[in-house]
């Protein structure tokens, strides 16, 4: 037996030891048993050293990762938005107090733009149920064709930036495009992207995958024994989706959460389609100013206080919801689901209809990508160019006059796909091991002192755009005063990947919360009684559990981190590109067909990354790895 | 609803804590091995740069500069450190790095934009190289000599696919002809950079800032279509959205070049001047302040020029030098062919905040 396990009520093992203690959440409170000899001064010194000792140990790990989160989110968000009342702090205005700036966020386009994000985001987050919960329903728990094919397919919708995405609707629906080389152009349709309609449409697709993700962990940790208990007590279909819906209630709500607030941050979509249907959205008034000269940092971080408010909103409803209750469901008796058996019929529609949903939803990004990097003029693929492979020997070959990589002695495209790829994989191997253990904090039934906030933090840093993290990691890390000491962190490398850490892993978190909130305590408590510490039992006992999950977010972080550009304009250091910025400054020199070659061997390079991860992750891991948790199917 | 789903569902805390000790502990250890990579890593670059000493921190937005660089580090031994970005990220981090800049020399399109900066007092002004200008360059020197003009490009030119527009409108009252019914786009002044310096030549040349609205009034109630850059905007042309383009020489003339004429320029009358400049930071080291000035002189020399003619043939390379004896590539028109304005960058650059926002509220959206 443990020494942890004799502990309680025997004075001998602090409160917070042993998995049976106190249950209150509070170790500095009665704490279980420290009853000494009241009369003894010594003794009553030793207890009160061995209560601070507790409460140290208590919550050491929830202040540590609080403390890396406020690090990496909170001081540069509260640098970037503490310049909206007192902008003379960072030279960004006279004033040492003003709240004009806010004002001017609730006036005119601003307002505007910030009403149209937030009904946007909500029409999405009640598609993506739809398309999420259906997508994920039908390739787990029926019959359907191709079901080992679908999960793959999120996973790669995942992977395409939201900006690919709207340039791939606007080649096909141009009056040059696609659909008008098979004499199929309409004016309709055209006009039906290019309004508040597609922007709402690419916005789900985009998002589509989050949905996906957070409902098939419950789906699948769900197993069969509800809806069969359903049936047993003679319940029909009926009463089966009253009962099944609300043990998912956390999954949705988790799903309705993250694409509220990817919606709202999203930039991709709102500076092409919104942007030319004159559909004002909340990011592009953060972008306009910025970019204003002079930068107008106090408006676009009024404006950021809005966005990051907004995301109380899905805060408030999953707390709301969820408040007191448990929802774990995937413990040591979870048995595996049994699948709906479709009828020949059913089954054919169905496979029809999420087959011709995963041609469009990356069908249409595809051709912006490739088309664009075979042909020699600006990127649009249709006017009737020749086809080239130049633009990839631009890429490759080191000797092109214009070649940015030059500079630093790296040749072609090698050196920042090289950098982008090494900087994504510490980001992702950081930001899962950050990201569960704030996603153990956020689902635990009594939160900490600091888990609302931190919820909150966690939610509004992901409803912001990178821009604003950016210029916030400048603001606070680019101190006149540690210049002044020596500490000059701005535009080096430790810097960026703490700015990408601060993007990935609050939605890595969010993401995990999901599968985290099914693992039930009693597979930790196994562990332990079976004489394990706690890191062992964690090691044995969970972690096969989550490692899927793990693989999968850690190849989403390196994705995303690997693509993310915002944040690399701002931080990189100078010479050493990343393979996002040296992509943008082809397009923006005017040599887009290159960026969009780039852009194809990135993607070769990324995907390659991914199959010898994924590979690798069959071949390594224990069978019964592979067989848990959520997400199956993939790995 | 279910409120309870296992009757073991109440979770003791210290296991989960304990646990999550132990895993913030793993955090730390990944995070510090990971920094550990990261600073090792930077360390093997800046030991790698160290050699060879760089101090001139170089942001520019121009096609050309990595060749002009490494040129410049190959004739001098000063090493220069490259940031190679859009005009936008670099302003973006000028501005925000006020208070403890990093950059010494600055390297982008528009002279308002270097005339605000300047008003900021960002700029070491009071220097220039010793050049022969032409006519066009003594024009764009400005008077205090904060920044230095290094070429000129042309805002707001009209590029067109002529097998679409046999017949392009000749004046810009032809521009706001009917016929253009939603035929025509231009950038949002307030996210592209060459696109201020287009909306403030038409306030200049129309003769104030009310007429200048009324010209774009005209434009947006004929269906104008606002996209966010030069490169945007050339797409959507291309893509039979629109049938002219009002956008920056260069990109119309360089995607010309690389349609082999399928895509043409024409400058109407008149154009607005969009000057290419370099300034010198003015809270830099003298000593980088010192190299800074060398920069300047080798690119305003022969093989500097030369460099910036053959660095990007088919984008920023094609401006027109402001040098005397530096004559333009053959693929831009005589200047003499084309009537062009100067404006005041003072005065102009000062208006850019409440011009771009009434072009948001008025014409965007």
């Amino acid at each position: 037996m443990p020494a942890a396990l004799t502990g309680q009520g025997q004075g001998t093992s602090p409160a917070g030891a042993g998995p049976y203690d106190d249950a209150t959440g509070n170790g500095t409170g009665t704490g279980g048993g420290f009853n000494l000899d009241n009369g003894d001064r010594p003794g009553r010194a030793a207890a009160l050293r061995s209560k601070v000792a507790d409460a140290a140990r208590h919550y050491a790990g929830q202040w540590l990762v609080w403390a890396i989160l406020a690090f990496l989110v909170a001081v540069p968000v509260g640098a970037f938005l503490v310049q909206v009342f007192v902008p003379r702090l960072f030279d960004q205005g006279t004033s040492w107090f003003t709240l004009s700036n806010l004002t001017q966020a609730f006036q005119g386009h601003t307002f505007l733009g910030l009403f149209n994000s937030l009904w946007v985001s909500t029409v999405v987050c009640v598609l993506d149920l739809v398309i999420g919960g259906g997508v994920a329903w039908l390739s787990m728990r029926t019959t359907i064709g191709g079901r080992r094919i679908w999960p793959g397919m999120m996973w790669g919708l995942l992977l395409v930036p939201t900006w690919l995405m709207a340039q791939g609707w606007q080649y096909l629906t141009e009056p040059k495009g696609v659909l008008s080389q098979f004499g199929l152009y309409s004016p309709l349709v055209h006009h039906v992207i290019f309004s508040p309609i597609g922007v709402v449409l690419v916005d789900s697709l985009a998002t589509a995958p989050y949905a996906y993700l957070t409902l098939s962990a419950a789906l699948g940790g769900l197993g069969s024994q509800f809806e069969e208990a359903v049936r047993v007590h003679g319940g029909g279909r009926v009463a089966t989706f009253r009962v099944v819906v609300p043990v998912l209630a956390p999954a949705v709500l988790a799903s309705v959460a993250l694409v509220f607030v990817e919606t709202m941050s999203d930039y991709g979509v709102a500076s092409t389609l919104a942007f030319q249907s004159r559909f004002p959205m909340a990011t592009y008034g953060i972008y306009q100013a910025i970019n204003n000269l002079p930068a107008q940092f106090p408006v676009a971080g009024a404006i950021s206080i809005l966005l990051l408010a907004s995301a109380a909103i899905p805060l408030a409803l999953q707390s709301r919801v969820t408040r007191g209750r448990s929802y774990a469901i995937l413990s040591g008796r979870t048995r595996p689901a049994t699948r709906y058996r479709l009828g020949r019929a059913g089954k054919w529609s169905l496979t029809s209809v999420v087959g011709l949903f995963f041609v469009v939803a990356l069908g249409a990004p595809g051709l912006g990508a490739f088309a664009g990097s075979f042909v020699a003029n600006l990127g649009s693929p249709l006017g009737g160019q020749a086809l080239t492979l130049a633009n990839y020997r631009e890429v490759f070959s080191g000797d092109i006059a214009y070649s940015h990589s030059i500079a630093e002695g790296a040749s072609g495209t090698s050196g920042p796909v090289l950098l982008s790829t090494m900087l994504a994989a510490i980001t992702a191997t950081i930001t899962v091991v950050v990201g569960l253990a704030v996603a153990r904090l956020l689902v635990a039934r009594r939160p900490g002192r600091f888990t609302k906030a931190g919820d909150l933090l966690i939610l509004g840093s992901i409803a912001l755009p990178g821009i604003v993290l950016g210029a916030g990691y400048i603001f606070a890390f680019n101190l006149p005063i540690a210049s002044r000491l020596g500490v000059d962190l701005y535009e080096t490398l430790p810097l960026l990947v703490m700015g990408y850490l601060a993007t990935s892993i609050p939605t890595t978190s969010r993401i995990m919360m999901g599968p985290v909130a099914q693992v039930h305590g009693s597979l930790m408590e196994a562990g332990r009684v079976h004489g394990a510490r706690a890191l062992s039992a964690l090691r044995s006992c969970y972690v096969p559990v989550v490692s899927r999950v793990l693989v999968l977010v850690w190849l989403v972080t390196l994705t995303k981190t690997f693509w993310e550009l915002p944040i690399s304009q701002l931080l990189y250091p100078p010479g050493q590109e990343t393979v996002s910025v040296a992509i943008d400054s082809w397009n923006n020199n005017y040599h887009p067909e290159v960026g969009a070659a780039m852009t194809v061997v990135a993607l070769g390079a990324c995907f390659l990354v991914i199959g010898l991860v994924l590979g690798g992750f069959r071949l390594l891991a224990p069978k019964g790895w592979r067989r848990m948790g959520g997400w199956r199917s993939v790995a | 609803m279910l409120t309870h789903i296992s009757p073991n569902a109440s979770l003791p805390r210290g296991d989960k804590t304990t646990a999550t000790t132990k895993l913030a502990a793993a955090v730390m250890t990944a995070a510090a091995l990971a920094t550990t990579g990261i600073v090792a890593t930077t360390a093997t670059v800046a030991a790698a740069a160290t050699t060879s000493g760089p101090t001139l921190v170089l942001y520019s937005a121009q096609g050309y500069d990595s060749a002009e660089t490494t040129a410049f580090q190959k004739a001098t031994g000063i090493k220069v450190s490259l940031d190679d970005d859009s005009t936008g990220p670099l302003l973006i981090k000028v501005e925000a790095e006020k208070n403890n800049p990093k950059w010494g020399l600055l390297w982008v399109d528009g002279a308002t934009a270097f005339a605000s900066l300047d008003q900021q007092g960002l700029l070491m002004k009071g220097w220039e190289p010793t050049v022969t200008w032409n006519t066009l360059g003594k024009q764009a020197v400005p008077a205090d000599k904060s920044y230095i003009p290094t070429g000129l490009t042309m805002a707001g030119t009209l590029v067109y696919e002529p097998k679409e527009v046999p017949d392009p409108p000749t004046t810009w009252q032809q521009v706001l002809n009917p016929k253009w019914s939603n035929e025509i786009g231009m950038n949002d002044p307030a996210v592209s950079g060459p696109t201020y310096p287009f909306v403030a030549g038409m306030m200049n040349y129309l003769g104030g800032v009310a007429q200048g609205e009324k010209f774009y009034e005209s434009l947006n109630k004929n269906g104008l279509q606002v996209n966010l850059t030069n490169g945007n905007t050339l797409e959507v042309l291309e893509g039979g959205i629109i049938k002219l383009a009002l956008i920056q020489s260069s990109a119309g003339i360089g995607a010309g070049l690389k349609t082999h004429g399928e895509i043409k320029v024409k400058f109407l009358d008149p154009v607005t001047a969009l000057p290419s400049a370099l300034g010198i930071d003015s809270k830099a080291p003298k000593a980088e302040q010192l190299e800074a000035e060398k920069f300047v002189e080798f690119v305003m020399s022969a093989q500097g020029q030369q460099i910036m003619q053959s660095g990007d043939p088919t984008g920023d390379s094609l401006y027109w030098p402001v040098l005397q004896g530096v004559n333009p590539l053959p693929a831009l028109p005589p200047l003499s062919s084309i009537h062009v304005q100067n404006i005041n960058p003072y005065t102009w650059g000062a208006r850019e905040d409440a011009v771009n926002t009434w072009f948001t509220d008025n014409i965007v959206e």
